[in-house]
């Protein structure tokens, strides 16, 4: 070899050096001509985010599209030899999908607890029975999911976290054009913001408050039917349903297929119910069954005002207990006495889905009982106080008196002293 | 009799005095002899002795301002949770036939670490060391250690 062709040979070497070291590195064997050739021509999906979960599971393009992405030709790489199927038709996207999701030995691989039962559950739904009919408006698995940007459920990105489900519904149920003809509102989302469990998901964050698919499903998502509106429910308040489930109101409304829980607290706007639901008006809700006078008229009278008294006295209570503290006594006892009294409140509310008087009176004079005893330990409080006042008071008086008798001794003993003198 | 100038004087010195004494003596009594309920922060609790707890029993105690539920789950185990229930307040109830911590507003289940299972309930009950010393069941609040 010349002496001269040894910087040549090392030029080339550390070239080669430069660009094979950070592939060796980076572990990029796989080719994936897809990619190269999408993003080279500006064709990559709406949405496409490299940390799809199936990405980052290994999957390439190929795995849902077919095709080789090893080969460089594109019709080679995209033909029907090679298993290229393209974009599927929004009929077939459930099976599409379907094909790894519904396959547990093949999904056991990434994770051995995901149920493999979504393909099935969604020809059950109100979605997916109308896509089995030939209608392409309704919702499939990447209406929701998206097709190229899935992210895992539990991410506050992914468009199916609990966050963001109400916004991905209203995607479709918010559309008054998609809507139109089928006999669905608009205004789902709008009513459940506003509503106590949509307060509690959007803006307070808690995570165990009901999104869209708590109530209605997801991958079998339909509307509650009359008989399945209190089971829902209960799944979270399981005291007011097994107490309306037994009552005779609970009984009668299923016989009648009144809607259970809907029926008073509504669907999507369920506010945080006040005690006015007991109170007979002539706009009450009540009044479509029950007339004045009648044995459940006279139920709830009872029932409302035995929780109106509660409520007030424990509101006293409190007052009192508020007054205790300002006044820096001893409030433990009371305190004690008013989580008691709160705590019968609470469940005094919940027994009123039992729909029987005599219960709720029962359990309203317990309660009044802890709020009484609340009181009055405020006012022993409220006296030891006056008490160590006026002690006070009495004690300052004499110090005023002694303060003044010595002066005017001292005077008396001067004047004494001076008589003598003179 | 006369009642002069000096006699009032007098009568004045002497109720000023004693009254004055009083006001000294009355608070210095009232610390020898304290109230019965004292506020102060607690810090640690001796509820009992261990026999006084048959296994699957509960008992709940006041922890200076906190309802505290003691519960020996078997012969050895003792465990010490705030009573009060995360969602509404409530004070939990032990459960002897589930072994579990229920909450009987909103049926609230809690397991007997004190993790909330099921039910409403947001978080777990904030959980109290339990020591036996000198045949003493003493609950103190769980120390972090960083």
């Amino acid at each position: 070899m010349k002496l001269s062709s040894i910087p040549i040979l090392i030029k080339i070497l550390s070239l080669s050096l430069v660009c094979i070291f950070p592939m060796l590195l980076m572990g990029e064997t796989e080719v994936n001509t897809c990619v190269d050739c999408h993003v080279e021509n500006d064709l990559m999906p709406e949405f496409y985010l490299e940390e799809d979960v199936h990405q980052h599971a290994g999957m390439s393009c190929a795995g849902c599209h077919g095709g080789d992405p090893t080969a460089e030709d594109m019709d080679e790489s995209m033909s029907e030899e090679n298993g290229f199927v393209g974009i599927p038709e929004k009929q077939d996207i459930p099976a599409f999908c379907g094909k790894c999701h519904s396959n547990i030995e093949y999904m056991r691989v990434y994770q051995p607890r995901i149920p493999t039962d979504q393909e099935s559950q969604y020809y059950t739904s109100a979605h997916g029975k109308k896509l089995y009919a030939g209608d392409e408006r309704v919702a499939q698995c990447s209406s929701c999911h998206t097709a190229h940007g899935i992210l895992p459920a539990k991410d506050t990105r992914s468009s199916v976290h609990p966050f963001n489900i109400p916004a991905t519904c209203d995607q479709c149920h918010g559309d008054t054009k998609l809507m139109a003809g089928t006999g669905h509102g608009t205004n789902q989302l709008n009513d459940y913001a506003k509503s106590i469990h949509g307060v509690a998901l959007l803006e307070k964050g808690d995570v165990g408050a009901p999104a869209c698919n708590d109530c209605h499903g997801n991958h079998g998502a339909a509307p509650p039917g009359a008989e399945s509106v209190s089971h829902i429910c209960g799944s979270c308040h399981l005291n007011n349903f097994e107490y309306f489930k037994t009552s005779k109101m609970g009984q009668s409304s299923t016989s009648q297929e009144y809607h259970n829980c809907e029926q008073c607290h509504g669907n999507h706007a369920i506010m945080k119910p006040s005690d006015e639901l007991l109170n007979f008006t002539e706009s009450s809700l009540c009044m479509d069954c029950h007339s004045e006078d009648d044995a459940g008229y006279i139920a709830s009278a009872i029932m409302y005002s035995h929780i109106r008294e509660s409520d007030s006295l424990y509101q006293e209570a409190q007052l009192r207990m508020h007054d205790i503290q300002i006044k820096g006594m001893n409030d433990v006892d009371i305190q004690y006495m008013l989580k008691e009294s709160k705590q019968n409140l609470i469940q005094l509310r919940t027994l009123v889905h039992t729909f029987d008087a005599q219960q709720v009176t029962q359990k309203s004079i317990e309660g009044k009982g802890f709020s009484q005893q609340a009181i009055e330990l405020a006012q022993q409080e409220i006296k030891e106080f006056n008490g160590r006042r006026m002690g006070f008071g009495i004690a300052t008086l004499a110090f005023v008196l002694l303060a003044i008798a010595l002066y005017m001794k001292i005077k008396l003993i001067d004047k004494q002293k001076s008589n003598i003198s003179s | 009799m006369k009642y002069g100038r000096r006699e009032f004087i007098n009568s004045l010195l002497g109720f000023g005095g004693i009254g004055g004494l009083a006001s000294i003596f009355y608070p210095v009594f009232q610390f020898l002899i304290p109230p019965e309920i004292t506020e102060a922060k607690v810090s640690s609790l001796k509820v009992g002795r261990v026999d006084e707890f048959p296994a699957n029993s509960s008992k709940i105690v006041r922890f200076g301002r906190i309802p505290v539920i003691l519960i020996r789950s078997d012969r050895d185990t003792f465990k010490a949770l705030a009573a009060t229930c995360t969602h509404l307040d409530c004070i939990v109830q032990y459960n002897q036939d589930r072994k579990q911590i229920i909450c009987a507003c909103h049926n609230g289940v809690y397991d007997l670490s004190g993790n909330n299972v099921s039910g409403p309930p947001p978080k777990p009950l904030t959980v109290y060391t339990v020591s036996i010393i000198d045949e003493q069941v003493v609950i103190s609040e769980e120390k972090n250690i960083v």
